[in-house]
């Protein structure tokens, strides 16, 4: 997967990011390895790449695969758009008789989130259930306490099903609110107050807090700055 | 009376036998002996592990006489003790009734359940008391260790590699390529597992083998453990498995007493040590890469597994993972040699195989018999037949990832490589029997429902793969489905078989494509005629009388549980569908098999 972005060719993925191990979940980017005389259909995310194999991304089987796939989704997530435009880039229709047009779910359980949440270090939340009851949640779907509010999960998903929701200084998430911290040179809530003090103490840092933007400036004047004194 | 001198008694004390009171009948035993002067030399009484033939416990042995009684009960213990054991008669109601000869037989060993059996990682059980290490080694037990620690690790690879033993648990790979390309990877430490966690419905070899005879599976692993340089084991073993448990516990205990684990085994200098891990009580950990995940604390969830276990498999270290069965044909390979072995079975497939014969056939059990016995000789000569006689259907093998076997194919040798040729898969040995009650639709959709609880969920094809077909399969058998459905099951099908990450999801699919491809009939069936034959789905199903055939007798509208059939005595009768709750007893009961069944009940 790795080595083929690189060389711009593009293998489909819902479950692959850069600077994650791959997941191996979603089962999109699947492509035939021919070894010697020994083809076979590996996952491309987690395939270790090596010497004297030749690789298809797309043949008429894996094609076939991928929209059935995709049609599997479709039934899973039917009223969700980046689905639907997957769908219609693939050209595919799921059978209506077993689509439910009420059902609002957007999680495809690709597990990015948990890959994320893991990232940062708080596993605050994870798998629970197995088979089709499978689903991402916190401990017994309680308010975690390890939960920072960071939204990194919210941040990686391909389906937007994270529901993040701000709000006058407030942050819900996870069945859990938390208080945000401003920005103290713009003013804008940027953080929350865990996730702010997680990053203050990997960083070592007491500065006061600004937010993304604001740094971006500062970077920038800086530069600016820098550059005005060589010309 | 010194013919009682070396006569023991043995009470089966498997999970089987237990659950119909054999401990009472084992400690009734006890007593009578105790207490009855008359007897000058006492017979020794043993507990034993399972004898196989589960469904006619509890089995009593008496030795050397060679005389076996079923279903014993606390009360003809008296009877046995003033009969066999003081007078040395049979007591003829308790010896086996052999269903193919319609003879009763004194010793088990002439029975047909037996005859056609070959035992070698049976070769204990039932004969000796799991708990006790002195009996096991009064059968040879450890003296395969020995042999092994004077060998070269080498030697020992070369003679399972040689004997061309292939691992147990389903897939069939070869046990001697594992432990060579594991031997080779360097890297420490290095593990050896155990894979107890039997899940498939109908398998119970597993379970009675650890629970019968658990030495055996410990002397493997070690042998295992000094030829790829391992010294430390785990055994993986389902939680609900409680007497396997506390007996493998209870062996481990004994064999490092004994100095068969621990430091400086045998004075060889080897060190090497087992530790239990209890299952997490997930189906998908029987697989071996989400057993390993699920021993090192994490999620029971598979990986993919483009670098093998024997390279990176527990913790990242080099591993070595088979199943209880193989672990159990260790210790008489190594004891026998690799010629013995290999001149049992069929090419390519050597030694034998256990399988738990159960469903609709007449003796149920635990039955090993060499590779390439014919599913028709393990179904009609040691299983008996169908039970009252009823046409076969089919065999379900594999469990949930095996397939169903039609009437054509009951000739198939069974052994790993005909049985995949055909669609299904050995799998762990279950061999569920079914007869013309059993509806193929149906059996397709339980397994899905099965997998859909036990998938661990993780790939996107396995989870909701198995869900679309289970919707689409309870539509069929509820009336709801329609032809098109066949077609959209089969794609589905094949792009779960093709593209899920292990061998759970690759093989999910099974059930429905052996019996879409073998019983494509009754699926049309269920949908253009709205009906099933078998009286199984019962939104397609209605009984009625056939007027010709009904003699009147009353017996259909006594057993009717809700009062629906009415009529006369002598005359003819007739069921009231409306009240009818299709539970089929007026079909079972009817003496002259007159209750006929119909299609779905068209609204008028």
């Amino acid at each position: 997967m790795e080595v083929a972005k690189r060389h711009g060719i593009h293998i489909p993925s819902l479950c692959y990011r850069k600077g994650f191990e791959g997941l191996a979940r979603c089962r999109l980017c699947l492509v035939e390895v021919k070894e010697g005389s020994r083809r076979r259909i590996v996952s491309s995310c987690v395939y270790p790449i090596k010497e004297n194999i030749e690789v298809t991304v797309t043949t008429d089987e894996i094609q076939r695969m991928r929209k059935n796939i995709i049609m599997l989704l479709l039934l899973k997530a039917p009223n969700n758009s980046y689905i639907n435009k997957l769908a219609e880039e693939y050209k595919v229709a799921a059978p209506e008789r077993y689509m439910n047009p009420l059902d609002d779910e957007n999680c495809i359980l690709c597990g990015l989130c948990v890959k994320a949440c893991e990232k940062m270090g708080t596993n605050a939340i994870s798998f629970v259930n197995r088979g089709i009851y499978k689903k991402v949640s916190t401990p017994y779907d309680d308010a975690s306490k390890d939960c920072i509010g960071c939204g990194a999960c919210a941040e990686v998903c391909p389906t937007n099903a994270i529901l993040v929701e701000d709000n006058e200084g407030k942050r819900k998430i996870w069945n859990r609110e938390f208080n945000m911290v401003k920005c103290s040179l713009c003013g804008s809530y940027f953080a929350t107050e865990e996730a702010y003090k997680l990053m203050q103490e990997k960083l070592n840092d007491n500065e006061e807090p600004i937010c993304n933007e604001c740094r971006k400036k500062i970077a920038a004047d800086k530069l600016k700055e820098s550059f005005a004194n060589i010309y | 009376m010194d013919r009682n001198k070396d006569r023991r008694i043995l009470v089966c004390c498997g999970t089987g036998c237990l659950a119909n009171n054999s401990y009472n009948v084992y400690l009734k035993f006890k007593e009578r002996l105790s207490e009855d002067a008359e007897i000058e030399v006492k017979p020794i009484m043993k507990s034993t592990g399972c004898n196989g033939l589960c469904e006619k416990g509890p089995v009593v042995k008496i030795l050397p006489d060679e005389i076996s009684y079923f279903k014993v009960t606390v009360d003809d213990v008296g009877e046995i003790v003033e009969k066999t054991i003081k007078n040395f008669e049979t007591v003829d109601r308790l010896l086996y009734y052999d269903t193919n000869s319609g003879k009763r037989i004194k010793s088990h060993k002439e029975a047909s359940f037996y005859k056609g059996q070959l035992k070698i990682a049976l070769r204990n059980i039932g004969e000796i008391n799991p708990l006790s290490i002195e009996d096991y080694m009064e059968r040879g037990g450890y003296k395969a260790l020995k042999k092994a620690l004077d060998m070269k690790p080498e030697d020992i690879i070369r003679e399972v590699e040689l004997s061309g033993l292939r691992g147990r648990g389903g897939a069939g790979f070869p046990t001697g390529v594992k432990w060579r390309t594991c031997s080779e990877y360097k890297d420490q430490p290095k593990y050896v597992v155990c894979n107890g966690d039997e899940g498939d419905p109908g398998a119970f070899m597993d379970r009675s083998i650890m629970e019968g005879d658990p030495n055996t599976v410990i002397e493997g692993m070690i042998i295992c453990g000094y030829a790829i340089g391992a010294h430390r084991g785990f055994l993986y073993i389902r939680d609900e498995y409680e007497l396997a448990l506390k007996n493998v516990r209870a062996a481990i205990d004994n064999a490092r007493e004994k100095g068969f684990l621990g430091k400086n085994i045998l004075n060889s200098g080897f060190d090497f040590d087992l530790e239990i891990v209890r299952g997490g009580g997930a189906f998908v950990c029987g697989e071996s890469s989400a057993l390993m995940a699920s021993i090192e604390g994490n999620v029971g969830e598979p990986r993919a597994k483009y670098i093998r276990s024997v390279e990176r498999g527990l913790w990242d270290k080099p591993t070595v993972l088979n199943n209880v069965e193989t672990w159990a044909n260790i210790p008489p390979i190594i004891i026998n040699g690799w010629k013995w072995f290999k001149s049992i079975g069929t090419e390519g497939n050597y030694g034998t195989k256990v399988f738990s014969l159960v469903g609709k056939v007449k003796n149920t059990g635990l039955v090993e018999v060499p590779m390439g016995t014919t599913l028709r000789q393990l179904v009609y000569d040691i299983g008996g037949g169908i039970i009252n006689n009823r046409p076969f259907k089919a065999v379900q093998t594999g469990g949930p990832s095996g397939g169903c076997i039609p009437k054509e194919h009951l000739d198939i040798p069974l052994d790993f490589d005909s049985l995949k040729a055909i669609g299904s898969m050995m799998g762990s040995g279950g061999v569920i029997v079914m007869d013309d009650t059993t509806c193929m639709v149906d059996v397709a959709r339980y397994y899905m429902n099965f997998l859909a609880e036990e998938s661990c969920g993780k790939c996107t094809t396995c989870r909701e793969g198995i869900r679309t077909m289970l919707h689409i399969l309870t539509n069929i058998t509820e009336g709801k489905g329609e032809m098109e459905d066949i077609e959209l099951l089969k794609e589905i099908a094949e792009t779960v078989m093709e593209a899920s990450l292990c061998g759970l999801g690759k093989s999910a699919p099974n059930p429905v494509l052996t019996t879409l491809e073998y019983f494509k009939d009754e699926y049309i069936e269920h949908i253009a005629d709205k009906r099933c034959a078998s009286g199984v789905c019962k939104n397609l199903t209605s009984y009625y009388i056939d007027e010709n055939k009904c003699i009147g007798c009353t017996i259909c509208s006594k057993n009717c549980p809700v009062g629906a059939i009415s009529g006369r005595l002598k005359e003819v009768h007739v069921i009231d569908e409306d009240r009818c709750i299709k539970c089929g007893t007026c079909a079972i009961k009817c003496p002259r098999g007159a209750v006929r069944i119909g299609g779905m009940k068209v609204e008028a």
